[in-house]
């Protein structure tokens, strides 16, 4: 037990919500484009407050800030270190869905780290396939219809994203 | 009804999925999706655990009833959880109880079974569990049901089981059957005399020894037995000193709920009858009994004692409390004696020829609990005079032959109860 009264494996889980933007911001800086100070604040600052509030807001702002940070620069080719910050990106996601199973005085369950270790493993496996397609197509001459699949996905995203968000409808009770 | 609703998560997820391909999308540029790759997986997988059961859950008890000190497990009841992944539990503190895991709080993978949770209440008295919340996740932490609130249980916490034992005789038995000594002869197991044979007698009691050496037929006498009857009174007038529950500190509540329960049980395991008057708090009386059905129902009545209430503020205008003890009857006064009624109690059994004997229940610790604008040296100094005139109390019931022993636990009245049950012999003038 920590002074706040929190468990280990708690602390640890908010530790890397806290280091997992920090090592994307790193990662950039080792691609040579390395952010200006108030973009490293920003970032820590949003990523502290993460850590206190796994559910919060700032999750998603802290992740879309170092995504923008990679987004603005401007890269010849997509350098190696981008599969070190996606790590971090999702290792942070994956700490803060465990701190966020329950109140922070509640220790994390082993067999659910585990379970999120397994997993966290597997869908980081589409980050150096995703890294290895872009690095092969580079240079290729624009393949045609490829903005007509990328609305594609844009409109799916968007209407599962519909379906995740919506009530759940009433079901009819037969008798 | 209680909703499924998307994590945050997933939100999260797939905010920045989207902010990630749309990125990749208008700037050309594919760094983005290299990033926000294994987010757009999370969100995917998340959004095909949608649920569409509608789970219902509730907690029950082993045990609704038990000693302090004793641990039974909560236990939730969980239907329509076939999308659920993720069950966490959190109950809120309550005083005295204690929790295993600490802090109440639980999470785990349903396959792993639901969570239960150990609970020790560790005070005697009615105990209500805090209230629990309980939530569900989907897979890939896409859906949470909850939490919900569960309202806390209650139970019925009994004092602790104390191993005392007592082998004194109660110093006037007037039963019929029991495990005491008689002053009457009767058919019991100790010797009394021999004497010439009567009719009545029973032909097994002939000592033919004795009567082939005398040429008369002599017969063998004992002594009967008897049961005998305890009244304990309660003074639950005020509790004293601080309670930390069955391994910390006593309070005088706790010491005179735990020290009546020791003796009852005793009485009972001996065939006595035992009665139960508690004098403030509910005022609660209970008639004179034995057998562990009725020792049931005492240590029921001493786990609802609360101190104060209603009958304090009667003991405060009728200072006569009637107890209702007969002759034969032995008076355990179980008192912190700082109530004037309650000597006044004591007294008047005494002068009346009833064994009566005081336990002392006041922890050597206790101080006055005190309004926080109160002058400290002045609280002192009071709480001071109030034990000087406390101990010239009991040193005036010691001198109208009712004895005052602290409660040590086991043994605690072997000696007293050997001194009464001899007094007893003895002519006495009473005061009816």
């Amino acid at each position: 037990m920590s002074s706040l009264g929190w468990p280990l494996s708690q602390l640890m889980a908010r530790l890397l919500v806290l280091l997992g933007p920090v090592v994307g911001l790193v990662a950039a800086a080792a691609a040579d484009v390395p952010p200006p100070g108030w973009v490293t604040a920003l970032v820590v600052v949003l990523a502290v407050g993460w850590a206190f509030m796994p559910e919060s807001l700032l999750g998603t702002m802290c992740l879309a800030v170092v995504l923008a940070w990679w987004g603005i620069a401007d890269f010849t080719e997509v350098p190696a270190e981008a599969l070190v910050a996606a790590l971090g990106l999702l290792v942070a996601h994956v700490a803060a869905v465990l701190a966020a199973y329950g109140p922070p005085e509640m220790a994390i369950d082993t067999p659910t780290v585990r379970l999120w270790l397994t997993r966290g493993a597997a869908v980081f496996v589409t980050a150096p396939i995703v890294w290895m397609l872009a690095v092969l197509m580079r240079g290729q001459p624009e393949p045609p219809g490829v903005w007509i699949a990328a609305m594609v996905a844009v409109v799916v995203a968007s209407l599962m994203a519909t379906v995740a968000f919506a009530p759940p409808q009433e079901r009819a009770v037969d008798g | 009804m209680t909703p499924w609703r998307p994590t945050a998560a997933l939100s999260r997820a797939l905010v920045v999925a989207g902010l990630g391909i749309g990125g990749a999308v208008l700037l050309g540029e594919p760094v983005g999706l290299v990033l926000v790759a294994p987010l757009i997986l999370c969100a995917a997988l998340g959004l095909a655990g949608r649920p569409t059961s509608t789970p219902t859950v509730s907690s029950e008890v082993d045990h609704v009833s038990l000693h302090e000190g004793q641990g039974t497990t909560s236990r939730l009841q969980v239907t329509g959880a076939d999308d659920a992944e993720q069950i966490t539990r959190a109950i809120a503190d309550a005083a005295y109880v204690a929790t295993h895991p600490a802090e109440g709080r639980v999470s785990r993978l349903l396959a792993e079974g639901l969570p239960d949770l150990e609970i020790s209440p560790r005070r005697w008295g009615r105990r209500v569990l805090g209230q629990e919340r309980v939530g569900f996740t989907t897979r890939w932490a896409g859906y949470r049901w909850g939490p919900v609130t569960l309202p806390g249980l209650q139970m019925q916490v009994l004092p602790g089981p104390t191993a005392y034992t007592s082998r004194a005789e109660t110093p006037q038995p007037k039963g019929l059957v029991g495990a005491h000594r008689s002053a009457r002869p009767g058919s019991g197991t100790e010797f009394a005399g021999i004497r010439e044979f009567q009719p009545g007698d029973r032909l097994r009691r002939i000592n033919w020894r004795i009567s082939s050496r005398t040429r008369r037929l002599h017969a063998t006498t004992t002594r009967a037995e008897e049961d005998a009857a305890i009244l304990l009174v309660i003074d639950a007038v005020a509790d004293h000193g601080r309670s930390g529950g069955v391994d910390g500190a006593a309070s005088s509540l706790d010491l005179t709920v735990r020290a009546a329960a020791a003796l009852a049980e005793n009485a009972v395991r001996r065939g006595d009858r035992v009665g139960l008057r508690v004098v403030g708090g509910s005022g609660r009386q209970l008639r004179f009994g034995s057998g562990w059905v009725h020792l049931r129902r005492l240590l029921l009545a001493l786990s609802a004692i609360q101190s104060g209430g209603e009958g304090h503020r009667a003991l405060a205008t009728h200072a006569r409390v009637p107890l209702r003890a007969t002759e034969g009857t032995t008076v355990v006064l179980l008192t912190p004696m700082l109530t004037e009624a309650i000597a006044t109690v004591a007294a008047s059994t005494a002068r009346r020829g009833l064994p009566t004997l005081v336990i002392d229940t006041l922890p050597p610790d206790a101080e006055p609990a005190l309004p926080d604008d109160t002058d400290p040296d002045l609280a002192d100094l009071a709480w001071r005079m109030r034990k000087v005139e406390r101990e010239q109390v009991l040193a005036g019931l010691s001198g109208l032959g009712c004895p005052v022993v602290a409660w040590r636990g086991p043994g605690t009245l072997d000696d007293v109860l050997h001194r009464l049950a001899r007094r007893a012999q003895l002519p006495q003038v009473r005061i009816r």
